[in-house]
């Protein structure tokens, strides 16, 4: 609050992303707590270093490469990996599979929990094409990878999507539909 | 039969990453080619409901809300209404009784009156019981009646409600009031005169598991002392017997 009062103008501009990037770091963490956390890091951070920033147009990608960083190091911070590429592709979940969870009235809960077990690089790709439409170029950027690795990562991101959520899908659309009646 | 178009093609097409002469070759295409389309009406499915997924990420919960905050203001306020009204009132009850003197029997004397009114206001007066003292009932009764008798007399309107709750709720309590028939005859002969019993106390009471009954000259308040308050902001004069 005080700090909102002192900091100059550009501290709406900052802080009316946080919407935005609280969508983004909750797809990417599943956990509304930590989202938050994250986000509020990120602004700080953000503002500390707008010097930084010479395009104002950029904003928006690079606030995100910033959140990016901000959850990279809570990762080290919580799990003891010396090199994060090692596990950026690995399987982040081994929770129900989520066929068993599906209904039809639980779609959302069921993409969540699909996306949730995406691999952390996939995640973070395809959330960030999907849910902020950024083009590839801007997802290269934020992340620090190779364009060639955005294009592959996001396709396997939604093959898998697909096949973990087509046989739930499917099968909710097979069953008889229960509803409760009020 | 030209080539299968690659996963990574159609991913690029419907994030608009291919430029103009690319997607309208791939739109020619997906017109002669049904399961080319069905292809990209799937992906486009996937991209809707992982949009749709997180359109209302959960809010965090560990802040607090507003509407708590507000509520934790209002109560402060309240209290600090009922105590200046309280201070007020006891610091100003040699005042009420010298008024008392000059203009007999229009605040009760010998009673603690309250009002934050500059002056007590004479025509809105609450009377506040919470006693099952047979005397204490009486006298409860016995003020009303001469407070509104005085007030016809000099051609006042004057309204008057009797707050019964804790112990006192027994005054409205029917099968339980010593007082039932005299309740209901003042009802009939003051328009301005009404009972009020504490939803709390019949809350507590309930809970106990005794049932409670009023009187049908008897309303509910949610909370006495929420009405007492309430009365007081607008300012009636409260007197507690």
């Amino acid at each position: 609050m005080l700090s909102r009062l002192l900091f100059g103008p550009s501290r709406p501009g900052i802080e009316a992303l946080r919407p935005l990037l609280y969508r983004i770091a909750f797809a990417w963490c599943h956990d509304a707590a930590l989202a938050d956390d994250l986000v509020q890091e990120a602004l700080s951070k953000g503002w500390k270093r707008r010097a930084q920033l010479r395009d104002e147009a950029a904003l928006k990608a690079w606030m995100v490469s910033i959140m990016n960083h901000c959850w990279l190091d809570h990762l080290r911070s919580r799990r003891d990996f010396d090199d994060i590429e090692d596990w950026q592709d690995e399987l982040e979940s081994a929770a129900d599979a989520p066929e068993v969870r599906c209904d039809r009235e639980r779609v959302i809960a069921c993409v969540r929990e699909a996306v949730a077990r995406l691999p952390l690089g996939q995640r973070q790709v395809l959330t960030l094409v999907d849910l902020e439409e950024f083009s590839y170029a801007d997802v290269a950027a934020i992340l620090d990878i190779p364009v060639g690795t955005v294009m592959s990562r996001l396709s396997r991101a939604r093959a898998s999507l697909k096949s973990l959520l087509n046989p739930a899908l499917q099968q909710s659309a097979v069953q008889p539909l229960l509803r409760r009646v009020k | 039969m030209k080539h299968v178009v690659s996963d990574e093609r159609l991913h690029a097409f419907i994030d608009g990453e291919l430029d103009v002469a690319e997607s309208e070759t791939l739109i020619a295409r997906m017109q002669q080619d049904p399961v080319l389309a069905q292809r990209v009406c799937a992906l486009r499915n996937l991209r809707s409901m992982v949009r749709l997924a997180y359109a209302e990420p959960p809010v965090v919960g560990a802040r607090p809300s507003v509407h708590r905050r507000r509520w934790m203001q209002r109560c402060a306020f309240g209290c600090l209404v009922l105590l200046v009204g309280l201070s007020g009132g006891w610091a100003l009850r040699g005042v009420a009784w010298q008024a008392s003197v000059t203009q007999p029997a229009v605040v009760p004397d010998g009673y603690r009156t309250v009002s934050l009114a500059r002056e007590a206001d004479p025509d809105r007066i609450i009377l506040h019981i919470d006693s099952a003292a047979p005397e204490k009932m009486r006298a409860a009764l016995d003020r009303a009646d001469q407070l509104l008798d005085d007030a016809d007399r000099q051609g006042r309107t004057m309204q008057l409600e009797v707050i019964a709750n804790s112990h006192g709720l027994d005054l409205l309590r029917a099968g339980q009031s010593p007082y039932a028939e005299r309740i209901a005859r003042m009802s009939r002969r003051h328009a301005n005169l009404q009972w009020v019993a504490c939803g709390q106390t019949i809350a507590r009471i309930t809970g106990e598991g005794q049932k409670v009954e009023l009187l049908p000259a008897a309303r509910t308040a949610p909370s006495a002392i929420g009405e007492i308050i309430t009365r007081l902001q607008q300012g009636w004069t409260y007197v507690q017997i």
